[in-house]
């Protein structure tokens, strides 16, 4: 009896599973270009969505840049085929889009578990990502590379990445490579400005680190000097001794690209250190949010200049950008808390136009080859974005020329751009 | 607030842990969140859950009282109570809202939409009624289920507990049945259950709970299988976890195999840690110390961005400076040297004094690698980059599963290690100097040898794991390395029962493979990781699986209840 | 028993006797007993920094050790009574100062601030106080109370929990974004003392500091409830028999250190005016640093650990550092603190203050 029983309870599970196999759906023709693609292709069945990954830092003390980010590209995903900011994801060639939002944690191992995640799901076209240049250096664009996902940062401006030796296959980005931000700031305080000695402060972020570099070489290079660089902790919030250091220097100018908490403090304390009263203060884009302003207080964020890519010469459309995109996103998500948005939403509609471009149609599948998405967006060419016409040069990078704008603070609001300059890299 | 009868304040704590939930902002972002999709969001199973507890809980005896003589009248209440609570709630911020006080200025997630999910869309002042019914058969239901036979009782909680594993285990299992070759729409959508998923789990949970229960039991069920013995269905059990270890990154796909390195990673790390604060009772707050130094010198070692090659981050070498396995053996050398320096002046401090200095080491070695001092050395923020993976022949240990292999083999052989230390001559000495220096040094144990002994054990194994680390993520960067990593890997420790060794690899499963695996609660992680933490720690301070010696102490030699687990090779 | 055997043994009984910690020891601290010598004699030969830069430096170090100081105070009294590490004091600190914010901010919208800065201050002080204290209760009685008993990492571990769990609520509650403390007027600028120009905030910040902590004396040495705290350190179960609420010392204990805490906040945002939710968590640790450096659960200790912290943090980088050419010296901070509270507990193991030789079942 007993045994009998036992088969009963197996016989209904393989009834079970055999209902489960009859449910499998059919399969369509594989078209050439797939068979030929050293990567295959992804096929979306007729219905199922088309899913874009987005490996952005939306955990921990810099979620902001990151949601920003996120909300840039599930905007773009909204306003695609339907061209209005609907709520419902938009269209293409029939099949709806999904993101897929993964974190990158804003460090490498963040960077490796969240690339595998999404190189795991083999629905998976594109990748919008990283936030932080320490998640994509060596981790996430080999990850992806290795597995023929395109990927494209809207915020990695870490030289590194886009080097002869260390870029890797599938890697794209439409931020601006920092080389040319932080040529842009040393040529402001040399030329615009006329200074000739300068101090820098990074917070140990590779971010900072790599910007600050990129200045003092630029500025010794123009004939500056760097009279210090300096180094301070995240998290630290007592600076006197930093900038008593970098004070009895008397350097006329200094930079410090770093973040919205310690950038706010250094601002107020270096205010009140005597050898730096006549001082020029700078940062850079991870401080180009009023929250710096309201953490520095006004009166000492006064006259601090604050480098960042050119929103007013966002060359696209300025009309859609302010008219149409910061509604939406005000709307729905808040006010924004960082510039990236906009080359998120870039590079979503780089991404998409890709798709468009090769995606194969066969009856209602479609068949998407990856190499040639690849390929079709290195291809890029004088695509019209919200920050400018991109285009994309071999080694990924689809701002090899950006128009890097220092702004000023007065009562308490930054102004327009008071110097703008063009840079080019490899310049 | 003690003069309000019991009913009335679990059912306001259960409001209030809703209007919580609410402020936190976990109502809203779990709202998208599908169980049964398109019928059932998470934000709705928790409120259930939340009345249903009160209601369960208004229902029973409280600790050392009588149960309530209307038990099923007082779990009414205090579902009511508490859904009034929050109905009143969402009309106070709307009518806050109206006068200009924005709410929102101050809690940030308490928003028009939010208090919508709250008043099921039914309108500001509706939401009381609403909640308040809501609440009220809620908590009737959990005050049934609390009064109920406890058959009844575990098989509710077992087809609601297999409902949400499979819902919020859905794209995990999806993965799976796709790596199996099962078609797993049907069961399976937009993140959650369908229907009929719903309909199939509770329907084989219900099922083998009443197969089981008409068997008398798992153990039951196999003694009447003729030829099944106690001392076989052991062997098949171990044959078929060796099994499943064996085939499973070719079950599941490369994440989760590459959230399974992880584990293995922080198995190994919790093993050492083990040693030093499980068996020698030496509290380190600074383990992550040796993890960066044995990510580092493999990285220095090895990477082609190294300074002993020439090379930096944007100037490579075509080759490290030596190959990973010879760099092994000599990182474990280093981690020796560091341990016996940062020991030996240390190790005669006692508990907490240890605790704060090892933390100190730990933000030392940190500081260090992060540095404008050393960056020509090790990278600064930047860090050292391409660092080759682990050559295994003809294998790509990039590959995850490759890795997995490596790391589960270099798991066995410190899991088998660490049984057998603690039952050697050296383990025995630990465990005197554990439970009273003093008395171990008066039996001749020379007790800073044996402290120093188990710290450099400890090391080693810590630079191991950093050692794989490194050559997994290919990176070796100063971010990986904070205080936050010593308070994991302890974690691992404590949470699975000091000293136990099996309690690592439940530690490690609990605390590292499941908040891997439930990224997609994103900004939540960290939140729900501490309410476990407390959680775990207050129910079962012993540990999830605690060691059998530890469990009899903490409960008192005199009140074994419990049978002790039988654990491979105790014989003590 | 063969020779080689024997003198294998000898050679054995020799490496035991030898004394490898002691060599160790003293090898590293005059190693870190030059540094600190060589460091400033070579700092001080440069003559890059002026004695106005040191004096400054030494003020802005007794400031924020002043904070340090208090916070450091919830820790030793938690620690005299259960013998635990409050890992999440930091968080308790966190809590009161950030809600506090939005009371600063509305009395800053209305004007109120800078025209009624006396009024306005004190209660900031009372709001964060009492969301800090509220805190540290309900902490104690979830997270603490039901171990007690437990062995000793348990509680450190459910604090740990406990942290990250308040970092994460209050990040929930009022976003992740760091606010700005709005600034009172009066205290903004420079008074002259002695020929050096001093910060008013900084002059506020260590006399408030100085009040708290003799307000906390005065509570511990001359009131019943500060006795029963006192007898319940010393011994909880005869203090149990002498007729004390043993639990309600208990919360006390925490109400207090929570109340502190909440008080140096305020203290902490005139010096550093920004918020989020992640602020508690260094102030935290160096806290407990200093608890530890100046000797755990003694009040004095306390004071005397976070004021020789902070000094030691603002000058000692620059002093010991400079001289030996190292580049970016004050992110090697945490190098020079820690590694004096090394050397300091290697010579006194209890801390500045502490029994030399604490023992502790």
């Amino acid at each position: 009896m007993k045994k009998k029983r036992n088969l009963g309870f197996l016989a209904l599970l393989a009834v079970l599973s055999l209902v489960i196999a009859a449910c499998a759906p059919g399969e369509a023709e594989t078209p050439a270009e797939c068979e030929a693609d050293e990567f295959g292709c992804v096929e979306v069945a007729g219905g199922e969505a088309i899913k874009i990954g987005s490996l952005l830092v939306i955990t921990g003390p810099n979620s902001s840049l990151g949601l920003d980010s996120q909300y840039g590209v599930e905007l773009a995903l909204d306003y695609w085929g339907a061209d209005e900011f609907d709520g419902e994801p938009g269209e293409l060639l029939g099949h709806p889009l999904e993101l897929v939002a993964e974190d990158d944690g804003c460090s490498a191992e963040g960077g490796t578990a969240g690339a595998n995640s999404l190189a795991a799901d083999e629905q998976v076209v594109a990748v919008i990502g990283t936030s932080c240049s320490s998640a994509a250096l060596g981790v996430a664009d080999t990850i992806f590379s290795d597995r023929g996902i395109a990927i494209v940062s809207p915020s990695n401006t870490g030289p590194a990445l886009t080097t002869e030796e260390n870029h890797k296959e599938f890697y794209l980005r439409t931020a601006h490579n920092d080389s040319i931000q932080g040529a842009a700031v040393a040529n402001f305080a040399y030329t615009e400005l006329g200074l000739r000695s300068a101090a820098t402060i990074h917070d140990g972020s590779p971010y900072a680190d790599g910007l600050q570099q990129v200045f003092a070489d630029v500025f010794t290079e123009l004939g500056g000097t760097i009279t210090k660089q300096e180094a301070i902790q995240v998290g630290d919030t007592d600076f006197n001794p930093v900038l008593t250091d970098i004070a009895a220097d008397a350097p006329e100018f200094l930079y410090f690209p770093i973040f919205v908490a310690e950038g706010g403090l250094i601002t107020q304390q270096a205010r009140a250190i005597d050898g730096l009263a006549d001082t020029v203060l700078a940062g850079s884009d991870g401080m180009f949010t009023p929250d710096w302003i309201a953490a520095a207080g006004a009166d000492n964020a006064n006259g601090v200049y604050i480098s960042g890519p050119d929103l007013a010469s966002f060359s696209g459309d300025v009309d859609f950008y302010t008219g149409g995109f910061i509604p939406a996103y005000t709307d729905a998500y808040g006010e924004p808390q960082s510039v990236f948005h906009a080359h998120a939403w870039d590079a979503t509609n780089m991404i998409l136009a890709a798709i468009e471009e090769v995606a194969i149609e066969v009856g209602d599948t479609l068949f998407i080859p990856r190499t040639g998405l690849k390929d079709a967006l290195f291809a890029t060419s004088n695509f019209p974005g919200i920050t400018g016409n991109l285009t994309c040069n071999p080694l990924g990078d689809c701002q090899p020329s950006a128009t890097i704008a220092v702004v000023t603070v007065e009562n308490g609001e930054f102004t327009e751009a008071v110097y703008s300059e063009l840079g080019t890299l490899g310049g | 607030m003690r003069r309000l009868p019991r009913y009335v304040r679990v059912g306001l704590l259960g409001g209030f842990i809703i209007i919580y939930l609410t402020a936190v902002g976990m109502i809203a972002a779990f709202h998208e969140r599908n169980i049964i999709t398109g019928v059932v969001q998470f934000s709705v199973v928790l409120m259930t859950l939340v009345y249903m507890a009160a209601g369960y809980l208004a229902a029973r005896a409280p600790k050392g009282g009588s149960p309530p003589l209307r038990p099923t009248r007082d779990a009414l209440i205090a579902g009511a109570v508490g859904g009034v609570l929050v109905g009143v709630f969402v009309i106070l911020m709307t009518v806050l809202a109206d006068a200009g006080y924005t709410p929102r200025d101050m809690f940030i997630a308490i928003t028009p939409a939010t208090l919508d999910i709250l008043s099921f869309d039914q309108g500001t002042y509706l939401s009381l009624p609403v909640q308040a019914v809501l609440g009220a058969v809620l908590g009737l239901a959990g005050g049934y289920l609390s009064t109920a036979t406890p058959n009844v009782r575990s098989t509710v909680t077992r087809a609601i507990s297999a409902t949400l594993i499979g819902a919020l285990g859905a794209p995990l299992f999806s993965v799976m049945m796709a790596g199996l070759g099962i078609p797993s729409r049907w069961l399976f959508r937009s993140e959650g259950l369908t229907i009929v998923g719903t309909v199939f789990v509770v329907g084989v949970t219900l099922l083998l709970r009443w197969y089981l229960l008409r068997a008398g039991g798992v153990r039951n069920a196999l003694d009447r299988v003729p030829g099944v013995t106690r001392k076989n269905v052991n062997v098949v059990t171990w044959a078929v976890v060796g099994v499943v270890l064996a085939v499973l990154p070719w079950i599941v796909n490369t994440f989760v195999s590459d959230v399974l390195g992880t584990v293995g990673l922080y198995i190994l790390l919790g093993l050492g840690l083990n040693i030093v604060v499980g068996y020698a009772g030496l509290l380190d707050l600074g383990y992550v110390a040796f993890y960066a130094v044995g990510a580092y010198s493999v990285a220095v070692l090895t990477a082609r961005s190294s300074f002993l090659v020439g090379a930096d981050v944007t100037n490579l070498a075509p080759d490290g400076f030596m190959n990973f396995w010879v760099a092994i053996p000599l990182t474990i050398v280093i981690a020796v040297i560091i341990g016996v320096l940062i020991g030996a002046p240390v190790l005669r401090l006692r508990g907490d004094y240890l605790a704060i200095v090892t933390l100190g080491f730990g933000e030392i070695i940190r500081t260090l690698v992060l540095s404008d001092w050393l960056k020509p050395y090790l990278g600064g923020p930047q860090g050292i980059t391409e660092i080759p993976s682990v050559p295994v022949g003809p294998f790509n240990a990039r590959d995850p599963r490759i890795l997995y292999y490596l790391i589960l083999g270099f798991v066995l052989v410190s899991y088998f290690v660490s049984t057998r230390l603690k039952y050697a001559r050296i383990g025995r000495a630990w465990a005197a100097m554990r439970e009273d220096e003093d008395v171990a040094e008066g039996m001749g144990i020379s007790v800073i040898k044996y402290k120093i002994l188990a710290f450099v054990m400890g090391a080693a194994v810590g630079c191991l794991g950093g050692a794989f680390f490194a050559a997994k993520l290919s990176v070796a960067n100063p971010g990986s390395f904070t205080l936050l990593v010593s308070i994991n890997v302890l974690a691992v420790v404590v949470l699975g029962g000091m000293g136990s060794i099996p309690g690592v690899v439940v530690g490690s499963l609990v605390l590292v493979g499941l908040p891997e695996l439930l990224r997609e609660f994103g900004e939540f992680r960290l939140h729900i990781y501490g309410i476990i933490l407390v959680a775990i720690m207050v129910f079962k301070p012993e540990g999830l699986f605690p060691d059998a010696r530890r469990a009899r102490e903490l409960r008192g030699e005199a009140t074994v209840k419990e049978p002790v687990p039988a654990l491979a090779g105790a014989a003590e | 028993m063969t020779s080689v055997e024997t003198a294998a043994r000898s050679y054995r009984v020799l490496l035991e006797r030898l004394p490898v910690r002691r060599i160790i020891l003293v090898i590293l601290s005059l190693v870190i007993a030059y540094g600190v010598i060589a460091g400033t004699v070579a700092t001080l030969q440069t003559g890059r920094f002026t004695a106005e830069d040191w004096v400054d430096l030494f003020v802005a170090g007794v400031a924020r050790g002043s904070v340090y100081a208090i916070i450091a105070l919830g820790y030793t009294l938690v620690y005299g009574i259960l013998f635990i590490i409050n890992f999440a004091h930091g968080e308790v600190f966190m809590s009161g100062t950030f809600t506090a914010f939005f009371v600063a901010h509305a009395l800053a919208d209305q004007g109120l601030l800078n025209t009624y800065p006396v009024p306005a201050l004190i209660l900031l002080f009372v709001v964060s106080a009492l969301v800090s204290m509220s805190i540290a209760v309900i902490l104690e009685r979830v997270a603490y109370r039901p171990l007690r008993g437990a062995p000793r990492l348990v509680p450190l571990i459910t604090a740990i929990g406990a942290s990250l769990f308040l970092q994460y609520t209050f990040r929930g509650f009022y976003g992740a974004q760091a606010k700005a403390y709005p600034n009172i007027d009066i205290l903004q600028g420079n008074v002259p003392v002695a020929g050096f120009t001093i910060q008013r905030a900084q002059i506020l910040v260590v006399a408030g500091a100085i009040i708290l902590w003799l307000a906390l004396y005065l509570v511990i040495e001359r009131t019943r409830i500060g006795r029963a705290m006192r007898a319940v350190g010393e011994d909880r179960e005869i203090a149990a028999l002498m007729g004390i609420d043993v639990d309600r010392t208990i919360v006390s204990t925490f109400a207090i250190g929570g109340a502190l805490a909440g008080a140096a906040g305020i203290l902490f945002v005139q010096l550093f005016n920004s918020v989020f939710f992640f602020m508690g968590f260094f102030p935290g640790i160096k806290a407990f640093t200093a608890a530890v450096l100046g000797g755990i659960g003694s009040i004095t200790g306390a004071a005397l650990g976070g004021l020789v912290l902070g000094i030691l943090e603002a000058v000692g980088p620059i002093l010991f550092l400079t001289g030996i050419g190292v580049p970016s010296p004050n992110q090697l901070q945490p190098v020079v603190s820690f590694g004096i509270l090394v050397l300091v507990l290697i010579f006194r193991p209890g801390g500045i203050l502490g029994a030399p030789e604490e023992k502790r079942a």
